[in-house]
């Protein structure tokens, strides 16, 4: 198999010319300016000018880290990002690992099961556990009628309700990327370690998680800066009290007619987001450089 | 050159110099969707449709500020030739020059209405109609209707109320009322406005920003009281839900609605018209008697139980407070603060 792989093919593929390439990426290269670039770069600018002269200023700058809203608005942000990350990330894992290795018939079903929340709107997922967690909802309903509590349990209107419906929003896409890096581990490493006496929980512990890393990573960083960018549930499901980045955005924009203000908040989301996937990015291309390294020691 | 090839060629330039035929102008107006539709359809668009023979698309996307955003983002050319806004939004965007003035020449129905609330929309609203915000109530739970402000802070209402967010300008003008039933004023002083406020954040069962979401409250009973726009309030009444409003003693402050045309509109003319049209006596009486509003025309004629429910008259006029909306707009930031500070963090 080695041999097959590292021999050279007869007639090596002429590579492309420069010229080309170009050409082939120049599309997607003038999209992204247009509608990516250009309006990032107006927003970035309009954070640090004065709305009435248009002269430079930090004045909005030092609003956003001196009125504590703000500051407090983008902890809720990071807080919420995390632990929907953390959720997706494990929830999404035993599926994906199903989905990856079993040859069951129910994998179809459990497949389809996955990918449903997408097929429904993220407003209307929204709406569903609404009438399922707030007050008058479902669950508070049953717990009251049964005698269970006397008033209503806060499980709408806070972190909870919104970690809970992102959760939900994002799911699938955390199990993609899961199990496309499950499917990439050889599934002969599994058995051999059986062979050679693991237990299946040392065989998930020392081989499936540590060699699934990059996927996990991957499905954390989707899941982190989805959750970030969500506007829909969190401004459903938080209300007044849970107020992240991205509505306090929304506010700024339509009600209060701030849009510099508003463009620094989006600044400090878009650091943030860019932020933690430079930390994640970097992390596993130290992780596999490490491996490289070790690997090339044993040979 | 190929026959073939030159006969697509020679039959677009033909069609393309041939008369074609004559289209209606086209009117594209937007506003809300709902009740608010249907109403507008019936009562004004069709009638204007037959008697000016211009075609008017309505689009009901988006809320007033979402499309003053629009407005706004494409610096006055939205798409859209007429908009139904606030006078808030009508101030501002004339201020930053998103919004055409209008004028009684090629609208003379403007010159009908009262000055009073036409100064306070500015020069590039038409005040098409006028609701105020009431305090509606459950006939069925409440043994007495309430006839004050204060009367949400009674015992009996103790999670029993339901607040607008601060993004819901009902919250504001109840912040500014309060604080001028506390002695304080509407714009300068409103300290103790959010000192009331905190305390009816702690009798509350928490906010919502949509009237849709508020009216469900009370609806199902869970709320008992609350502030809410006459107009709307008037519409549970007429669905049979038991609810009642009043307009408490310390008085109201209105929610006046306003049809703007935006600086880049393709068919001024026409818009201009259709303006002049809804402005118009038997328009405002059909729009009044039929989306249960008041009216900026003090000279119409509707049904003595409409007229004692709505704005309509001259005294109705000056019972009304009238806050600088201009300040309050300069002032939204700084109290939108405090309200998170002093009262959102004091509800339940």
């Amino acid at each position: 198999m080695s041999t097959i792989a590292l021999a050279a093919p007869a007639v090596m593929p002429a590579a492309p010319a420069r010229t080309s390439a170009y050409v082939v990426l120049a599309p997607s290269c003038l999209v992204l300016t247009m509608f990516f670039a250009l309006p990032m770069g107006v927003m970035i600018g309009m954070s640090f000018t004065d709305g009435e002269t248009l002269a430079p200023t930090f004045a909005h700058y030092q609003r956003f880290f001196s009125d504590g809203l703000s500051l407090a608005g983008l902890y809720r942000t990071a807080m919420m990002s995390i632990l929907v990350a953390l959720s997706v990330t494990v929830l999404g894992y035993p599926i994906a690992y199903f989905l990856a290795r079993s040859r069951s018939r129910w994998r179809a079903v459990v497949f389809a099961l996955a990918l449903a929340p997408e097929l429904a709107g993220v407003v209307l997922r929204t709406y569903g556990w609404l009438i399922i967690l707030e007050d008058r909802g479902f669950i508070n309903d049953a717990l009251m009628n049964l005698g269970l509590v006397a008033s209503p349990l806060p499980l709408s209107k806070n972190l909870f309700a919104v970690v809970v419906g992102l959760t939900h929003v994002v799911l699938p896409f955390g199990i993609l990327s899961l199990t496309t890096s499950i499917q990439g581990i050889d599934p002969n490493l599994e058995r051999a370690a059986q062979m050679l006496g693991a237990s299946r929980l040392s065989v998930v512990r020392h081989v499936i998680l540590p060699l699934s890393v990059p996927g996990i990573v991957s499905s954390l960083l989707i899941s982190f800066t989805m959750a970030a960018s969500a506007y829909a549930t969190p401004a459903l499901l938080g209300g007044a009290r849970f107020k992240v980045l991205a509505t306090m955005i929304y506010e700024q924009v339509l009600f209060y007619i701030d849009w510099r203000f508003a463009a620094v908040m989006a600044v400090a989301l878009l650091v943030m987001m860019l932020t933690v996937s430079f930390l994640g990015i970097r992390y596993e291309a130290r992780r596999s450089a490490r491996r490289s390294n070790r690997e090339g020691e044993r040979s | 050159m190929n026959v073939n090839r030159c006969l697509p060629l020679c039959l677009v330039l033909a069609l393309g110099e041939a008369p074609g035929p004559a289209f209606a102008e086209t009117l594209i107006v937007n506003s809300y969707g709902g009740p608010y539709e249907s109403i507008i359809e019936e009562r004004i668009i069709k009638p204007f449709e037959e008697k000016s023979g211009i075609d008017v698309v309505y689009d009901a996307v988006g809320s007033a500020a979402q499309d003053y955003a629009k407005i706004k983002a494409t610096k006055g050319n939205p798409g859209f030739d007429v908009g139904v806004m606030t006078a808030s939004q009508s101030l501002q965007g004339c201020k930053e020059g998103l919004l055409e003035k209008l004028d009684a020449a090629a609208i003379p129905n403007l010159g009908k209405l009262a000055p009073r609330l036409s100064e306070v929309a500015g020069p590039c609203g038409a005040v098409h109609e006028v609701q105020y915000m009431s305090l509606l109530y459950r006939t069925d739970k409440l043994t007495s209707p309430p006839t004050s402000w204060s009367s949400l802070l009674a015992p009996e209402l103790k999670g029993k109320i339901i607040l607008p967010t601060f993004q819901n300008i009902m919250a504001v003008f109840l912040l500014e009322i309060m604080s001028v039933a506390r002695g304080g004023d509407m714009i300068d002083n409103v300290g103790p406005g959010f000192t009331a406020m905190a305390e009816l954040a702690r009798q509350s069962i928490g906010f919502e920003q949509s009237s849709a979401i508020l009216e469900s409250y009370i609806k199902d009973g869970t709320v008992w009281a609350m502030p809410f726009w006459n107009g709307r309030a008037q519409l549970l009444i007429d669905q049979g839900v038991p609810v009642d409003y009043v307009r408490p003693k310390e008085g109201t402050i209105p929610l006046i609605a306003t049809l703007n045309v935006p600086v880049g509109a393709e068919n001024k003319q026409a818009a201009m018209a259709f303006i002049d049209f809804f402005l118009e006596k038997s328009r405002q009486e059909a729009w009044v008697t039929g989306y249960k509003v008041g009216s900026a025309r003090i000279d119409i004629d509707i049904p003595d139980d409409a007229r004692k429910r709505q704005i309509t008259t001259e005294a109705d006029l000056k019972s009304l407070k009238l806050p600088d909306l201009a300040r309050v707009a300069d002032k939204l930031g700084e109290w939108g603060e405090r309200w998170e500070r002093d009262v959102v963090s004091q509800a339940k």
